[in-house]
């Protein structure tokens, strides 16, 4: 555990022995199920994973926000890749679209409980080093960017 | 320009079914299913909502005979609303059957019945399914769907859990079939994903008989769903019994509310019963310590700090004291005591949103700082001044909290960043991180209005004034002074830095010293608060009236002629009823009473159109609900207030005894009535006629009446009449 994580961690601890102090247990506890519920059904964990052409991963729900959106772009470790080398689909049986052929007259619909899979043709180098995936999403209705991160060392694509 | 209100009807009106704690939501055709656009996109927005909890996404019903089959919607051949619920009728296979629908607050969720009746001489195997895909999150998360339940099929329901929350279904005939994921399912517990869950219920009908069916899905919390089974059963009510009793409860309240009558505009007095009724649709008390209303229908249906602070001064105003102390007790126990960084909270604050659990987030720049206001609204709406006090060191909280966000030389407050410092605060605590990069958190808040949103500044103007009332009240003379000290020193910086002499108009915002040049109606509130001349702010409220802010169907949140403008756009185009309000209130406020009058036949041409739903906000290039809730508090509460306090110009301060009424009816007005005001612990009659105003007092003490002539000392169960001085004199 990173001294930045640890401390992160600590902070957070410090401000649930506040919050059940000032406003019950409960308090910790029912926020804790929304936290955990988000931190689970947006990235499927573990869906990253290396392809031979690039990498992969698969969301659950969208990040935070619904509605069309007319911008994805996905980053690693803080680079963007090109939109045209970004496809995504909706899970389990969605046509594959291209991110750069997403605008506001075709956006890309999400739902709550929908599924979608990103595929990249972004070649990242084999090893056990973790890689900082982030996805920006821009709605044609409400601007301010959503965006979603995790950090997580890709698996082996099980598919030939 | 204002022009003729429009009153396209929006077909169909989503159905809307409430109790104290829960919310059925459909389209009307006969389900549990309603898609309504949002963020761009058709949204599924049907079912049942619970605690503040969205319980299922679509609920349907089907009916099977032998080898036909078919759902509600398909064969419906009427539908209405009655008081307390809502009913179909359905034709199909010679069968007639009646489907009503109510809400219900304990155990908190909804109730179905069918009564089905043949046509045939032999006996029918009738079977029905029940379908629907649990949700069980609370609504503040509006993107996100848990991907795992816990299902458990008990002897007297069908469990589904999700952490803590819960729902169960139960019928009053037993399934004999389960279906779990479209497959069928043997019963027991499940865990995992679930997109589906049905039971199938045979029900054979005699010749020429009726049979009903019932079923009652109920939920939120999973430990109040339990003591509310424990203390009332499962057995689904009689639908008819709880829209009775909801029924009785609504007519209650609307009794003890005023009545008002303008023979010269039919259309207002419409529109005030439209809001009140839409008002008291939103009244929440979704668990026994939590009490207030919801922000909106569908994707705001909890409590919003920021939208029940617009609210209550329009319940104030419709006389329900008791709501507002105890919705004002709700949120004011969630006051940050320290920093809270994981959930944007600095000492004093007010949270942005709460739910039971309970559940609360704080973060933005606005919330806070429109409660004083209302607390100190409602000491001089009841005169009670004995938990005084503890308001008013409450409110003392918020006044820090103000401060130290504040500029010392101007007394601007400064705002943004609210989110960002959360954003901050996670980083390093979750493996997966979501969020939304909103850089300022005023109430439109997917612009960036940094650093000194006139709205807010006003805001925090509004707030000293009403801290130092409180202070007054109290006796506390060195808080009180400071306060008038604060306001007054923001008060000349209002006025010397935002005036905007070449569009005649106010600057949106202040950044690093410089004007925003942006025309908004936010600008309008520091009319409504009386910050500037009368000259000037009629200069303003008639450049707000200009086509590029005012359409015939409302106001713009921006200016169509700014280069940001595009009608799409929340915060930056769309037209919102409040800001319509808003206009309204400046227009009042400025003396262009015609104008005021106007502003609010469109808000209640609204209502006429949407049914007496009210959009949270329309397309800025045409009379469409775009990125709308198709009910907002926002969008009937404002009107309301400016009734009473712009239209008929009213003012109360109970803890002097004493009512102001300054009417802004136009000229060509005849009459007008307000019977059963509610103030303090009695209730005001008035009768207005050009010249001459009638007032009757119920109350156990004298109420001075000043209508702007000589004030009139009216002693209980006294009427008086008053002379008026003419508008021009006022």
């Amino acid at each position: 555990m990173g001294g930045r994580r640890l401390g992160a961690l600590l902070r957070l601890a410090d401000d649930a022995i506040g919050l059940g102090w000032d406003f019950g247990l409960g308090s910790v506890e029912a926020l804790a199920w929304v936290a955990r519920t988000v931190e689970t059904a947006v990235y499927v964990p573990d869906s990253l994973v290396r392809t031979a052409s690039g990498f992969r991963f698969a969301l659950a729900n969208p990040p935070l926000r619904i509605g069309a959106f007319s911008s994805v772009l996905v980053r690693v470790d803080g680079t963007p890749v090109p939109p045209d080398r970004v496809r995504v689909r909706h899970r389990p049986v969605g046509a594959w679209r291209t991110t750069s052929e997403i605008g506001t007259a075709q956006p890309l619909l999400l739902q709550a409980g929908n599924a979608t899979e990103f595929d990249a043709d972004w070649p990242v180098a084999p090893g056990s080093a973790p890689l900082l995936i982030r996805l920006e999403l821009q709605n044609v209705a409400i601007p301010p960017l959503v965006w979603m991160e995790f950090r997580e060392i890709p698996g082996e694509d099980p598919s030939p | 320009m204002i022009g003729a209100p429009n009153a396209r009807p929006v077909d169909p009106p989503p159905l809307l079914l409430t109790s104290l704690a829960s919310a059925a939501i459909g389209d009307g055709r006969g389900d549990l299913e309603c898609t309504w656009e949002s963020r761009g996109a058709p949204t599924e927005w049907g079912g049942v909502y619970a605690q503040l909890v969205r319980l299922t996404g679509p609920w349907r019903i089907g009916l099977a005979l032998e080898a036909a089959s078919t759902d509600l919607p398909s064969c419906r051949t009427d539908a209405a609303e009655f008081p307390g619920g809502w009913s179909s009728r359905h034709h199909w296979n010679g069968l007639d059957v009646v489907q009503t629908i109510v809400a219900t607050a304990r155990p908190a969720g909804v109730v179905r019945q069918l009564v089905v009746r043949s046509e045939s001489d032999r006996s029918l195997p009738l079977e029905f399914t029940s379908r629907f895909s649990p949700y069980l999150l609370p609504v503040l998360v509006e993107g996100i769907r848990p991907v795992a339940y816990d299902v458990r099929m008990l002897p007297d329901s069908l469990s589904v859990r999700h952490f803590g929350f819960a729902l169960r279904v139960s019928s009053s005939v037993a399934p004999d079939h389960l279906l779990l994921n479209q497959g069928s399912w043997l019963g027991g517990k499940y865990r995992g994903p679930v997109d589906e869950l049905a039971t199938l219920h045979p029900l054979p009908l005699a010749p020429g008989e009726a049979a009903t069916i019932r079923w009652q899905l109920v939920g939120g919390l999973g430990r109040d769903l339990e003591e509310s089974v424990a203390a009332v059963g499962l057995a689904p009510a009689a639908p008819e019994q709880v829209a009775g009793l909801r029924a009785a409860e609504d007519d209650r309240w609307v009794s003890a509310t005023p009545e008002l009558r303008f023979p010269d505009a039919p259309e207002l007095e419409a529109g005030y019963r439209s809001a009140r009724a839409a008002l008291r649709r939103l009244y929440t008390a979704p668990d026994t310590s939590m009490v207030g209303l919801v922000a909106g229908y569908p994707w705001y249906s909890a409590i919003w700090c920021r939208d029940l602070a617009v609210m209550l001064p329009a319940l104030l105003w419709l006389g329900d004291f008791d709501w507002v102390a105890r919705s004002l007790a709700s949120v004011f126990r969630f006051q940050s005591r320290k920093k809270v960084a994981i959930l944007g909270g600095e000492p004093g604050e007010l949270p942005m949103q709460i739910a039971p659990g309970p559940i609360f987030l704080y973060g933005t720049s606005d919330s806070t700082l429109r409660f004083p206001p209302v607390v100190e609204q409602m000491h001089r709406h009841t005169g009670d001044l004995g938990a005084v006090a503890d308001w008013a060191g409450a409110v003392h909280r918020i006044v820090q909290w103000g401060q130290a966000r504040t500029d010392p030389v101007t007394g601007l407050l400064r705002h943004g960043g609210e989110a960002e410092e959360i954003d901050r605060a996670t980083q390093g605590v979750a493996r997966v991180r979501c969020g939304i990069e909103s850089v300022d958190t005023t109430i439109w808040d997917s612009a960036d209005r940094r650093d000194h949103a006139l709205d807010v500044e006003v805001l925090w103007w509004q707030t000293l004034v009403a801290a130092s009332r409180l202070f007054g009240h109290v006796g506390d003379r060195d808080h009180q002074s400071k306060c008038e000290g604060g306001a007054a020193r923001l008060l000349r910086t209002i006025r010397e830095r935002y005036p905007w002499p070449a569009e005649s108009y106010l600057y949106d915002s202040l950044r690093d010293g410089a004007p925003v040049a942006r025309v908004r109606p936010n600008a309008l509130r520091a009319l409504s608060a009386g910050l500037f001349d009368p000259a000037f702010a009629r200069a303003v409220v008639r450049r707000a009236a200009a086509s590029d802010l005012t359409t015939p169907w409302g106001v713009r949140s921006l200016s169509s002629a700014d280069p940001g403008f595009d009608p799409r756009l929340y915060h930056d185009g769309l037209v919102w009823t409040i800001a319509t309000a808003w206009a309204a209130d400046a227009a009042f406020a400025a003396g262009e009473r015609a104008l005021g009058v106007e502003y609010l036949r469109t808000i209640a041409a609204r209502y006429v159109a949407e049914d007496g739903l009210a959009s949270e906000c329309y397309r800025g290039d045409r009379p469409e609900p775009y990125n709308s809730c198709f009910l907002l508090g926002f969008s009937v509460a404002p009107f309301l207030s400016a009734l009473f306090e712009r239209l008929w110009g009213l003012r109360v301060d109970g803890v002097a005894g004493r009512l102001e009424v300054h009417p802004g009816f136009p000229d060509h007005w005849n009459s007008a009535e307000l019977r059963g005001l509610h103030i303090m612990d009695g209730r005001v009659d008035l009768v207005w006629t050009p010249g001459r105003l009638t007032v009757r007092w119920t109350g156990s003490r004298p109420l001075t009446v000043d209508a702007g002539a000589a004030p009139r000392i009216v002693t209980p169960g006294e009427e008086a009449s008053l002379e008026l001085p003419t508008p021009s004199k006022m």
